[in-house]
């Protein structure tokens, strides 16, 4: 099975969240194509040091989605099976919401809008030190709610940040609801685009156009920020989680985690 | 003192091709010698500071020393989520400049007056705490920084008050308290930033008082505090500041259970500016004009004498 195989990557997320007994289940699973072809082909890191120093940055803006990016994290090899054992308990170094004191995690997040204007800081960074570093920021569709997530954009614009590639998570919940009962998005690639960022919409589970997305945006010299507007689906994966809000604070029971691990070997 | 701190940051910035200077389109003169000197370093982040500091903490991240520069109303209030889980969670080497600290601009009002920014920011662990009374103290405070990198903070108040100190101040390693006088008088009057002039100010109306500042309040130096306070009846702190959380509380947390004489915190008594002024009307209006805060400390000593009586 290749590396950063979807199946797997949900299936360790399941694996990690009945363990720890934790939420955001569906958080997770509506990003995990997004970043499972970005480790897979086009982050460039080294698998001895996730701290080198020419590391492209993928920042995790949307801290709840954690446990996807800790089970890529464990395909590289930064965290152990040990370790992952270990999510939400006493005593570890795996919090329930993105920290940067875990390797590979670029940002705290978890208080949403802040990762990313850090990462405009690192591709800003980036850009002064005149390196060919990426960095790749995922934001939730909800967190667009933030207005530091505006102030970044325009930033990023005004600095001609082409290096940035702001990803978004747009599976259509926030916590209390559809983003359009809460706080209505209306067209987000437009509203990039007002932002002056290069910007395109997907469909976010189709690794073939993810791929196709992210290497167009790689090779654009353009002097724009990227904008990648990613359709989601909250829970994708497991049927009975797919579009059910509910597995946005849901626990797994046993019979829950045995129903969805069923459904995701079948898809193996 | 703002040329103290100009010429600081250029040197910084030309010794250091790392050093950034980030501000949120403020310090207009301010920082002309600086964009004459690190045209590159100079970064003007546009009016959103909450981005500023994140960004300030991305190019950190990246290798830099960023120096965010805004009004203490903005710098660290209006950022301080931002200072607290970008910056300080990770010690990263960032600097924040509070400046017009206070009351400075009095006549603009409650939105850019900051009165609470050492209170709200002694909470957060990993960042260091100045508030120099004089220019030598600012260029002490700046290599201070320098030397000990991790997240900081410098507010910056009052700036046209004068020296306090004859000199550069040598020497000041450990952040401690720095004497003006210390003769061993019943008295010690403690000051930080504007609250320095307010001490030397009340020392010689009332005599019988050495002055110290305290230009760095995290970490505080509490070794120095207890050292210096033994022996005096009185105990005064002066700072333009809330009386809660900021030099008054520092002391008194020190020295609780181990100083049983008179204390007095001279401040801002828990109000906001309620009305319009210049300078010195609203620090006569929080009960700060060198005549209210003589007979502040005069009502306490007496009535410290009528309580052993």
């Amino acid at each position: 099975m290749k590396k950063f195989d979807a199946v797997r990557v949900r299936k360790t997320i399941l694996d990690m969240a009945f363990a720890g007994s934790t939420v955001h289940i569906g958080c997770a699973f509506s990003i995990v194509e997004l970043l499972a072809v970005l480790y897979r082909n086009h982050l460039n890191f080294d698998a001895k040091d996730p701290h080198a120093a020419h590391r492209d940055y993928m920042v995790l803006s949307k801290g709840h989605g954690v446990m996807a990016q800790y089970a890529c994290l464990h395909e590289i090899g930064w965290l152990s099976d040990e370790e992952m054992s270990t999510y939400f308990g006493n005593g570890t170094r795996l919090k329930g919401l993105a920290d940067a004191h875990v390797p590979g995690v670029e940002v705290t997040a978890g208080s949403l809008g802040h990762g990313l204007s850090v990462g405009v800081g690192l591709a800003l960074g980036a850009k002064m030190n005149k390196t060919e570093q990426m960095c790749y920021a995922l934001v939730g569709d909800g967190e667009l709610n933030e207005g530091t997530i505006w102030e970044a954009s325009l930033f990023a614009a005004q600095f001609k940040l082409d290096n940035l590639v702001v990803i978004v998570d747009v599976n259509g919940f926030q916590a209390m609801g559809t983003t359009d009962e809460v706080i209505s998005l209306g067209d987000i690639e437009a509203k990039f685009r007002a932002f002056d960022f290069e910007a395109v919409s997907i469909d976010g589970h189709d690794e073939a156009a993810i791929d196709r997305a992210y290497r167009d945006f790689k090779a654009s010299k353009n002097g724009k920020p990227k904008a990648l507007i990613a359709k989601t689906v909250k829970g994708k994966g497991v049927s009975f989680m797919e579009h059910d809000n509910i597995w946005h604070y849901t626990r797994l029971n046993p019979q829950s985690y045995e129903a969805a691990i069923t459904e995701l070997g079948e898809r193996a | 003192m703002r040329d103290a701190f100009s010429n600081a940051l250029v040197a910084a910035a030309k010794k250091d091709p790392k050093v950034l200077l980030l501000t949120g389109d403020h310090g207009y003169a301010l920082f002309d010698p600086f964009r004459k000197a690190c045209p590159d370093q100079y970064i003007n982040c546009g009016i959103a500071e909450q981005n500023m500091v994140g960004v300030a903490a991305g190019l950190a991240k990246a290798g830099f020393k960023p120096v965010v520069y805004g009004l203490a109303a903005f710098v660290p209030i209006r950022v301080l989520e931002q200072i607290k889980i970008d910056v300080c969670y990770e010690n990263l080497p960032v600097t924040f400049i509070g400046d017009g600290a206070g009351v400075v601009y009095a006549q603009l009002g409650t939105s850019h007056q900051s009165t609470e920014d050492i209170a709200a920011l002694r909470g957060v662990p990993q960042i260091s705490i100045y508030s120099p009374g004089d220019r030598f103290e600012l260029t002490a405070c700046a290599e201070h920084i320098v030397r000990n990198p991790g997240p900081a903070y410098m507010r910056m108040g009052k700036a046209d008050l004068g020296d306090v100190h004859r000199g550069p101040i040598e020497g000041w390693s450990h952040g401690d308290l720095i004497p003006v006088t210390n003769t061993g008088a019943p008295y010690l009057f403690i000051g930080t930033g504007s609250g320095l002039k307010m001490a030397q100010k009340a020392a010689d109306a009332l005599g019988n008082a050495d002055v110290v500042s305290a230009p760095c309040l995290k970490p505080f130096p509490a070794k120095s505090l207890r050292e210096l306070a033994k022996g005096r009846e009185a105990i005064v702190t002066f700072e333009e500041h809330s009386i809660y959380g900021g030099l008054g509380g520092v002391v008194a947390e020190t020295l609780m259970g181990q100083y049983l004489g008179t204390f007095v915190r001279v401040g801002i008594q828990d109000q906001f500016s309620s009305l319009c002024g210049n300078y010195s009307f609203l620090m006569e209006s929080h009960g700060l004009s060198s005549e209210a805060v003589e007979r502040q400390i005069r009502e306490a000593l007496n009535a410290s004498v009528q309580l052993q009586d």
